[in-house]
């Protein structure tokens, strides 16, 4: 459904995507790794509109992507969350979905807002101001929410566990598995954490700097020397 | 809006005011200036709480207005209340020609209307064959009688704008309570995270500036068939832009009623009461009670007055 060409992205002088070629299928689970820096929030800046790439293609369920502004993007079915969560402002929680509905998925379904509210166990918070009184995996799960309430095909989560204990980071890997059966989304998934990415994502992608170095099942990717090499940055013998 | 306020509004405009005031001339046109300052104040409050833009522009939509209804009227033989209407088609109109300067933000934006504002001034004075030039137009009809009312009247008048007034606080309150209102407000702080939502968020600025010059059009295109008068320097005027935007922040911008109250109580303290004390240079006093209010409530008159009243404020009205 989606399909990046040969995608590059330069800020100055500093190359943070080098010729990405990559492929998701519908109600594929993508997980993205690589060390700090490696270009995975870049590209999904780019797969949502923010940045733009210098050269390359993308596509979305056969549309060119390229001329579509973020907004365009998020109605034909691409949805993302924020490493660092953006809530809207002067807005409650169960506002930030309505506007997300509304605009995103051009409908005004309020059943299933409250279904989101409860999937993501926000339910207790709707009313709530939504950057003020909220607790960081509530703002995590806002995230998340806001770009349900779009009607996504595509799921693009960036680091929604980072930072959650480890009780709260399965208790949300659950909910998220959840939410994909729920709503059939493919998604894909930056997470630094091996046995997360594992469980959730049959198949990995490992980015270093700007580079893909690999592609493939959890097994294969965490076993490959060169991937091993990028996060330890010791040679292998 | 809430009846517990749009009640008591609606007996003092169409009762009240009337009936205390129908006698005195003198004090019935100086609140048909102050409201005429309102009606702007509400089409700014509107652009700048909705919109997040701060427009040192409306001056031009003002004159606009004015000049497309006064045109319209005495050359094209066009009904006065159809010319309001037009008046605001107009300016909106005019507005899109402004719209390069959505690209920019804060104190760009402010200057680059700024810079708008003084185009329509030198056009009204370059097409002197349509809008008469630097000498200005004279006989610009007054309102005519409806159903035995008479409009053309300092009463009839009074009449008229009230309700212009009446009609865009209405519609700032509907946008700011609907979805699109929920974004808008969103935006300032939010933008990005509005747009990968779905939110057009150009879009919906360039449309806040659109009703807002549309109100302002028709607030100025009111005030020429008023005073049957009109000249570039009166109809552009830098007062269309600054008292209204004093009254706004005074009454409180972000409060539906805060822009109206605003220039109530700035204009008419300012005529009766400051330019009696001190003929020159009353409007030092203004300035000073401008700086007070923003020291003692950032929010504005409204604000306190709710508070006062021991209701919840509208922290993020």
């Amino acid at each position: 459904m989606l399909t990046l060409d040969r995608v590059q992205v330069s800020f100055g002088g500093v190359t943070a995507l080098r010729n990405v070629t990559l492929g998701v299928g519908e109600g594929e689970t993508l997980g993205l790794v690589g060390p700090n820096g490696a270009g995975k929030t870049t590209l999904f800046n780019v797969i949502s509109g923010v940045v733009h790439p210098v050269s390359g293609s993308l596509s979305f369920r056969g549309k060119p992507l390229l001329r579509e502004p973020e907004w365009k993007r998020a109605r034909l079915g691409i949805g993302r969350s924020f490493q660092i969560p953006r809530p809207l402002h002067h807005c409650t929680v169960r506002e930030n979905l309505i506007v997300a509905q509304r605009f995103g998925a051009g409908k005004v379904d309020p059943r299933r807002i409250d279904e989101i509210l409860d999937l993501l166990k926000l339910a207790h918070k709707a009313d709530r101001d939504a950057v003020t009184e909220l607790a960081l995996t509530e703002h995590k799960a806002l995230e998340v929410g806001k770009a349900l309430a779009t009607d996504p095909a595509l799921l693009l989560l960036d680091e929604v566990l980072a930072g959650l204990e480890t009780a709260g980071k399965r208790a949300f890997m659950q909910t998220l598995g959840a939410v994909r059966d729920r709503f059939n989304l493919a998604m894909i998934v930056i997470e630094h954490d091996i046995p997360t990415i594992s469980t959730l994502c049959p198949r990995v992608a490992v980015l270093n700097f700007g580079e893909l170095i690999a592609d493939g099942t959890p097994e294969a990717v965490f076993r490959d020397a060169e991937v091993i090499r990028s996060y330890t940055g010791e040679a292998v013998a | 809006m809430n009846p517990r306020i749009l009640v008591p509004v609606l007996v003092a405009a169409y009762l009240a005011v009337p009936l205390a005031f129908q006698s005195n001339g003198y004090l019935l046109g100086l609140i048909v200036a102050a409201l005429t300052i309102a009606g702007i104040a509400v089409a700014w409050a509107l652009l700048g709480n909705l919109g997040g833009m701060v427009s040192f522009g409306h001056a031009a939509f003002f004159g606009v207005g004015s000049y497309v209804s006064a045109v319209l009227t005495m050359k094209a033989g066009v009904p006065v209340f159809a010319g309001l209407l037009m008046g605001g088609v107009g300016a909106a109109v005019a507005s899109i020609a402004t719209m390069p300067a959505l690209r920019l933000k804060g104190p760009y934006f402010a200057l680059a209307i700024l810079a708008y504002a003084h185009i329509f001034q030198i056009l009204a004075v370059q097409l002197e064959g349509v809008t008469g030039g630097a000498g200005g137009l004279l006989s610009i009809p007054r309102f005519p009688s409806v159903l035995g009312v008479d409009f053309g009247t300092k009463l009839g008048g009074y009449f008229v704008i009230v309700t212009i007034v009446i009609l865009a606080a209405l519609a700032y309150d509907a946008i700011r309570r609907s979805t699109w209102g929920l974004a808008l407000k969103a935006m300032h702080d939010s933008e990005l995270a509005t747009r990968v939502i779905g939110v057009p968020s150009t879009h919906l600025k360039a449309v806040m500036l659109v009703v807002s010059a549309f109100i302002t059009g028709v607030v100025g295109a009111f005030n020429a068939h008023f005073i049957n008068f009109l000249e570039p320097d009166y109809a552009f005027s830098g007062s269309w832009t600054v008292l209204p935007i004093a009254a706004a922040i005074f009454g409180g911008y972000r409060t539906v009623w805060g822009p109206v109250l605003g220039a109530l109580v700035i204009y008419l303290l300012d005529q009766l009461l400051f330019k009696e004390v001190l003929p020159h240079g009353h409007q030092l006093v203004l300035g000073a009670l401008m700086a007070g209010m923003v020291l003692w409530s950032p929010g504005g008159l409204v604000p306190v007055l709710v508070r006062r009243k021991g209701g919840r404020a509208h922290a993020h009205a």
